[in-house]
């Protein structure tokens, strides 16, 4: 019995952390209509940020979030503005080579200024194994865990009850119709493009404490991270946050039981049978209706 | 022709005179080219930069002394950024550069794509680095391998229990409950089949074994299974990012097993001890390549060459890999030294007659050449993590330390 609670601990954790990674993919998805192949990379930026700041002021890790957000989300920003801007009105393939270049392009940056040695930010506490019940949890996993919950739940609050989430979803039912309704569409994309940068920043801050930081770390999560999002349902925040509980879960169970080999063939199975009977995935609606109203 | 017009192109000219003036000077002084095809840039770079240093000082060596045939030796670089760079860069040595020999290549899949071509030109291409079996288990006769391979390094792996770890903590072998763990692509499935191979062949007990993709983000499962099956001995075959992932998350869960034994990679390398934390890693044990921290006894030379690394490069080496490349590539040189000419055959049955006893080269290991080009004297050495250092524990002639287990 402890051990199946442990591996239940286990699978929640690492549903959290797949979340918190997978929301800003969902969300600049879900307005921009834009597969954000960089994504990975915009981690990576963030956790090498997080490690150059606490290594250089030695604060906190979780202090870093003041420098990380505004950062990342200009990225994010810049990227709409100057690269997917310029590609709004040609094949959507286009947009999709451009982020693929811009994850090489980062991915090489990294290796050119950091070297391809791991670089490992100090964890401050943060890797401390605190009990539950009768198995154990890392401080800094139950903290993923809490947050990602809260950003999805400030998300959908800001995109449902806020002027400009109002807008934000406007802009993503309809971009014409948005743009005769007064609202600067290209303004609202940049806005949320580095939203979705922001919430990967968040994503570094507590993911950094606990991985190494390298240049091609992005590449590990970004896999999951499409898995995730396509399955909660292109552009759905708490679609996104589902399918990250059920493939942690499926995850730690079947390394578990079936071998670590094997578990990738649970995950993807689970995948491959939701698209087939929901193909809009868990949470996803026809294409064209907000993806964010209740 | 105004005067603008005149400076615009002297640059040009006097370029155009410095490359005469190197010409000139090259072909008063007899020199002969050999081709150093590593990974210089790309996901590679750091330990493919690292090998090729070993070289670089190996022939700075032999220049100091007269060079080889009385000739100076000139490396010419080729990056193998990957594999098709990797061929059309060996190509470029080749028919371009005219080199007489390729030095390489550090990465497995590299050396196997580019001496494909070096074997259709007959160019004699000398490995000194890469670990996987098929390099040379495809029969080039061209290609010479001097550096350990992935079966050395399970060999040594599982000598270490019985003749070491064994004894240590009182236990016979056969009693011991050790469980496998490797990354999945080829590098870590290869050590893990030789792991088994041999261990079943001691009559040593596999109770567990797992793989999984080295992109992994959580081994908290690996763990939970290998302390559930109360395995002593866990082999990890591993690069960094896997290593430092389940040597944190074991420490975390509290598991301790007998000992961990790590092949290559991850395991050596300081960042990963760091990453890890001195605690949790003191003690892991490790099998990889000659390190610094040998019996000089045992690999007479590695005190110079970590001075003269100092000396040219302004650091400490970042990894046994330049030692290991050095060790080869002194070997190679020496034995084409003592031919008559540059001819691929020459140069061949020059490097045939090599024969090397062990603890007479830097890297400690012997030299000769066996079946498939492969040298039969190369050996991977045991290393522990002791406060913070890692030392050679294994084999007994090479040891600087004890080797320590938790009882």
């Amino acid at each position: 019995m402890d051990i199946v609670l442990q591996i239940l601990v286990n699978g929640l954790m690492l549903g959290g952390l797949y979340a918190i990674v997978s929301v800003g993919l969902t969300l600049i998805f879900g307005v921009t209509r834009v597969i954000n192949f960089a994504h990975g990379e915009f981690l990576m930026v963030g956790m090498y940020l997080v490690y150059l700041l606490t290594t250089r002021l030695e604060v906190h890790p979780y202090l870093t979030v003041v420098g990380v957000l505004p950062c990342l989300f200009l990225l994010g920003a810049l990227t709409q503005k100057l690269i997917i801007e310029r590609l709004q009105n040609s094949d959507e393939h286009v947009q999709i080579f451009a982020t693929v270049g811009l994850s090489i392009a980062l991915i090489n940056l990294a290796l050119l200024v950091f070297g391809a040695d791991i670089a490992s930010t100090p964890s401050s506490g943060l890797r401390t194994r605190i009990s539950l019940a009768s198995s154990g949890v890392l401080l800094g996993q139950l903290v993923i865990f809490v947050t990602a919950i809260g950003l999805v739940a400030g998300l959908q609050l800001v995109l449902s009850r806020t002027r400009l989430g109002r807008a934000i979803r406007a802009t993503a039912q309809n971009r014409a119709a948005a743009r005769l309704m007064g609202i600067n569409v290209s303004r609202i994309y940049a806005f949320t493009f580095g939203l979705g940068a922001a919430c990967v920043g968040l994503a570094a801050v507590m993911v950094a404490p606990l991985y190494p930081t390298s240049p091609n770390i992005g590449t590990y999560f970004v896999l999951i991270a499409f898995v995730v999002v396509v399955m909660g349902g292109l552009g759905s925040i708490t679609g996104a946050f589902v399918a990250a509980l059920i493939v942690g879960l499926v995850d730690a169970f079947a390394s578990y039981y079936w071998g670590s080999d094997l578990k990738e063939v649970a995950v993807f199975g689970i995948f491959l049978l939701v698209l087939i009977l929901r193909p809009s995935g868990l949470f996803g609606t026809a294409r064209n209706l907000s993806h964010v109203s209740p | 022709m105004s005067h603008v017009t005149i400076f615009k192109r002297l640059p040009g000219a006097l370029a155009g005179l410095l490359v005469l003036g190197v010409l000139g000077v090259g072909s008063a002084h007899a020199e002969v080219k050999f081709g150093a095809l590593y990974p210089f840039s790309g996901q590679l770079a750091l330990l493919g930069e690292e090998s090729a240093r070993g070289l670089e000082l190996a022939v700075d060596e032999v220049n100091e002394a007269g060079g080889v045939q009385g000739e100076k030796v000139v490396l010419v670089r080729g990056d193998a950024v990957d594999n098709n760079q990797a061929i059309g860069e060996a190509r470029r040595l080749i028919s371009r550069e005219r080199v007489k020999a390729i030095f390489g290549t550090y990465s497995s899949s590299r050396v196997i794509a580019a001496s494909q071509v070096a074997e259709l030109s007959r160019m004699p291409y000398f490995e000194l680095g890469a670990v996987s079996q098929q390099v040379t288990d495809r029969g080039l006769e061209y290609l010479y391998r001097t550096n350990p391979t992935a079966k050395d390094m399970a060999r040594t792996i599982i000598d270490m229990i019985e003749q070491a770890v064994s004894p240590k903590l009182g236990v016979e072998p056969d009693d011991l409950r050790i469980g496998l763990i490797h990354e999945d692509s080829s590098y870590g499935t290869s050590v893990a089949q030789f792991e088994r191979q041999f261990a079943e062949e001691s009559g040593l007990d596999i109770v567990s074994e797992q793989s999984y993709p080295a992109s992994t983000v959580d081994m908290s499962s690996i763990v939970l299974a290998l302390k559930q099956e109360d395995v002593d001995i866990v082999l990890q075959t591993s690069y960094q990012n896997d290593t430092v992932l389940f040597l944190r998350q074991a420490s975390e869960a509290n598991y301790k097993p007998k000992a961990i034994i790590g092949g290559g990679g991850g395991y050596s390398m300081q960042p990963t001890a760091e990453a890890v934390g001195h605690d949790a890693i003191d003690g892991v044990l490790d099998v990889d390549f000659t390190q610094y921290n040998v019996d000089p006894e045992f690999a007479p030379g590695v005190k110079q060459f970590v001075a003269d690394y100092k000396a040219k490069y302004g650091e400490s080496p970042r990894s046994g890999h330049s030692l290991n490349n050095y060790a080869g590539a002194m070997a190679i040189l020496n034995a084409i030294d003592n031919a008559d000419g540059f001819e691929a055959d020459t140069i061949l049955s020059a490097v045939e007659a090599i024969d090397i006893p062990m603890g007479e080269t830097a890297a400690g290991y012997g030299v000769k050449f066996g079946e498939n080009n492969q040298n039969t004297r190369a050996q991977m050495m045991g290393m522990q993590w002791q406060d913070g250092e890692l030392v050679t524990v294994f084999p007994k002639e090479a040891a600087t330390a004890e080797l320590q287990v938790n009882q």
